[in-house]
């Protein structure tokens, strides 16, 4: 049989909740476990979908604190997955997730499918940010291509950003899409997963295309951008990187040299050793696009 | 035409003047139905929550996924852009009494209802209750009113147009007869015919202030100076019809006209709605500061920092447009 989970679901459960027991009230824990014993005895699916709604009345919204042991291992466990500035009713929930069975794969989507389909934005929030942990993880292409559609800031933050999911299962067109939007609705970019890895062609002459529309408008255009372009620098698109390269503003000649270094086209090394001072704090480590993205 | 000619209808500095400072809270709004300008208009004038009851849409839906749907956006979709606009937004969720007629859709409904009465932000089972007053508007009334019971939840009654004398008591004698809590009851669209017995017999009435088929707001302001300003709360109850959003905020400048007390304005367009709606456990004063705060950070900071998809406001009263 196919395995369900795609990592160690016991061990990741243990570390979540370690988290949750640590962090919440006696009488939020005794609900959470009387409610854990419950959905065991029953099996009620509408005992599963009441508590997954009534989480936050009975744990707090308080953002948890996760310790640098936890966070490496739940790292180690799900590469790139971090419970960072989650509340703990959020937290509760992606655990409470990892109590439903998963060994019938169509039981175990339709009734995931089902909470999808009556959520509020916290529960979307819950539902997309735990992707990377659910069950059968090639079932959920469609609805996180349906995710990306929405028009909810907080639901779509949970899916672009701190999510291994998108760049480990979505096809290119809808990872594409999520790149985009993630600009359109001006999203923290640099913490999208596998965004480097991800970088394509067709993305970056779609965002090269958006940059120019945005010039045309007489709008700024975001620096992290030309991190997906810089792969792809070629003779259509220098012009562009010239044009920031030579721009008044600081933060748009870093994005430019960063480009210039992360790519292989002759012209842009040339470039960027013009700026000897950027090119050694490139080399240094000191410049790169993490450490840029606070001021963009 | 001049550029005054062109601002929205609402515009009207006047009567912002006189509730300068005070909050309200509409607890009667269908947003679906108004427009972002509506938005912008309420909370320039007031208005930090709403509450928006389930109700019809101005023509029958013809199957259970768009009630599922409409729900949905109700704690989805119009919550995130009612919170653009730093207003906090509530819901009550039910199957409206016009669509209880539809029996078929009716039991479907009522089998989802358990799906969405728990959810974040539900401050209630409404809008339920009597349009023609039929057999199957009170069956559904009636399965409503025991869901509303075994929840917890306050109740909100929309009480029908025709024959309301008689529909709003046999509406109270029906939550009675369920054991509700009178205190857990909002009576919706009183008039001066009603309000007497609601009163008395412990039940919140609500007014809306709705022009031509409901209250004027200066009936409103007679209202108040005769019967007082407990359990007594106003409305605007605006949707797609000819009505009007900022009804609240308005009639709290004609009672500060009419030298009504302003402890009593607050009650009465304000606190009262709270005190109903908050057993549900759902309201949390706070939560509307913090609203508002997301509002102000994008009003003050460059557009980089619009967090969740934010759109900047624009400024109306511009023929430039950028
Ligand atoms: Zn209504």
């Amino acid at each position: 049989m196919e395995n369900a989970y795609h990592y160690d679901k016991e061990k990741v459960e243990a570390l979540l909740w370690d988290v949750i027991q640590q962090q919440s009230t006696d009488n939020g824990l005794a609900w959470l476990q009387q409610r854990t014993a419950n959905w065991k005895t029953t099996a009620a699916v509408q005992q599963f979908n009441l508590t997954f709604t009534a989480i936050p009345r009975f744990l707090s919204k308080n953002e948890i604190t996760v310790s640098p042991e936890t966070a490496t291992a739940l790292r180690h466990l799900i590469d790139g997955y971090t419970i960072h500035g989650y509340t703990l009713d959020r937290l509760a929930r992606v655990w409470w997730l990892l109590q439903l069975p998963a060994d019938d794969r169509k039981t175990y989507t339709q009734t995931i499918e089902n909470l999808f389909d009556a959520a509020e934005m916290n529960e979307l929030v819950a539902l997309y940010g735990a992707l990377p942990l659910l069950a059968w993880p090639e079932a959920w292409r469609l609805r996180t291509a349906e995710g990306i559609r929405s028009n909810i800031g907080i639901v779509l933050q949970a899916i672009m950003t701190d999510n291994p999911y998108p760049a480990r299962y979505l096809e290119e067109p809808a990872w594409n899409q999520l790149v985009m939007k993630a600009f359109f609705t001006e999203k923290p970019i640099h913490q999208i997963s596998g965004l480097d890895k991800r970088a394509n062609q067709p993305l970056a002459a779609t965002l090269t295309d958006y940059a120019h529309e945005r010039w045309a408008a007489g709008r700024p255009v975001h620096p992290q951008l030309w991190r997906l372009v810089a792969p792809f620098i070629n003779d259509n698109n220098w012009p562009d990187i010239q044009r920031i390269w030579q721009s008044e503003n600081s933060i748009e000649k870093e994005a430019a040299a960063l480009a210039c270094a992360m790519s292989p086209y002759e012209p842009a090394h040339t470039l960027l050793h013009q700026d000897k001072a950027l090119q050694q704090e490139i080399k240094d480590g000191t410049l790169t696009w993490d450490a840029l993205a606070p001021r963009c | 035409m001049t550029e005054k000619d062109l601002q929205p209808l609402s515009y009207s500095p006047a009567y912002l003047d006189k509730i300068k400072g005070m909050r309200f809270f509409d607890p009667h709004v269908h947003m679906t139905s108004r427009t972002t300008d509506d938005y912008q208009a309420m909370a320039d004038a007031g208005i930090v929550a709403i509450i928006e009851p389930s109700f019809w849409l101005g023509q029958p839906r013809t199957g259970v996924d768009t009630f599922r749907d409409y729900f949905s956006s109700l704690i989805g979709w119009e919550r995130f852009r009612s919170s653009q606009f730093g207003i906090k937004h509530y819901c009550t969720i039910g199957l409206n009494s016009k669509e209880a007629n539809n029996e078929r859709l009716a039991e479907a409904v009522m089998e989802m209802l358990p799906l969405f009465i728990y959810k974040e932000g539900v401050v209630g089972i409404g809008e339920i209750g009597f349009d023609d007053q039929t057999a199957a508007e009170e069956k559904y009334y009636r399965a409503q009113l025991e869901l509303a019971k075994e929840a917890g939840l306050p109740v909100q009654i929309h009480t029908p147009h025709r024959d309301k004398k008689k529909g709003t008591q046999r509406s109270m004698d029906i939550a009675i007869e369920h054991g509700l809590d009178p205190h857990m009851v909002i009576v919706d669209h009183n008039n001066e015919e009603t309000v007497k017995e609601v009163l008395d017999r412990g039940f919140w009435a609500a007014f809306t202030i709705y022009p031509f088929t409901k209250m004027g707001n200066e009936r409103m302001v007679a209202v108040v100076k005769q019967y007082g300003s407990e359990r007594i709360m106003v409305n605007s109850a605006a949707d797609w019809g000819i009505s009007d959003p900022l009804a609240v905020p308005k009639t709290a400048a004609l009672m500060h006209e009419s030298g009504i007390d302003t402890n009593d304005i607050h009650l009465v367009t304000y606190r009262n709605a709270i005190t109903a709606f908050a057993q549900s456990g759902q309201i949390n004063e706070a939560d509307f500061d913090t609203v508002r705060d997301i509002d102000q950070s994008l009003k003050f900071n460059g557009s980089t920092v619009l967090r969740g998809g934010q759109q900047p406001r624009v400024n109306k009263n511009s023929t430039i447009i950028r």
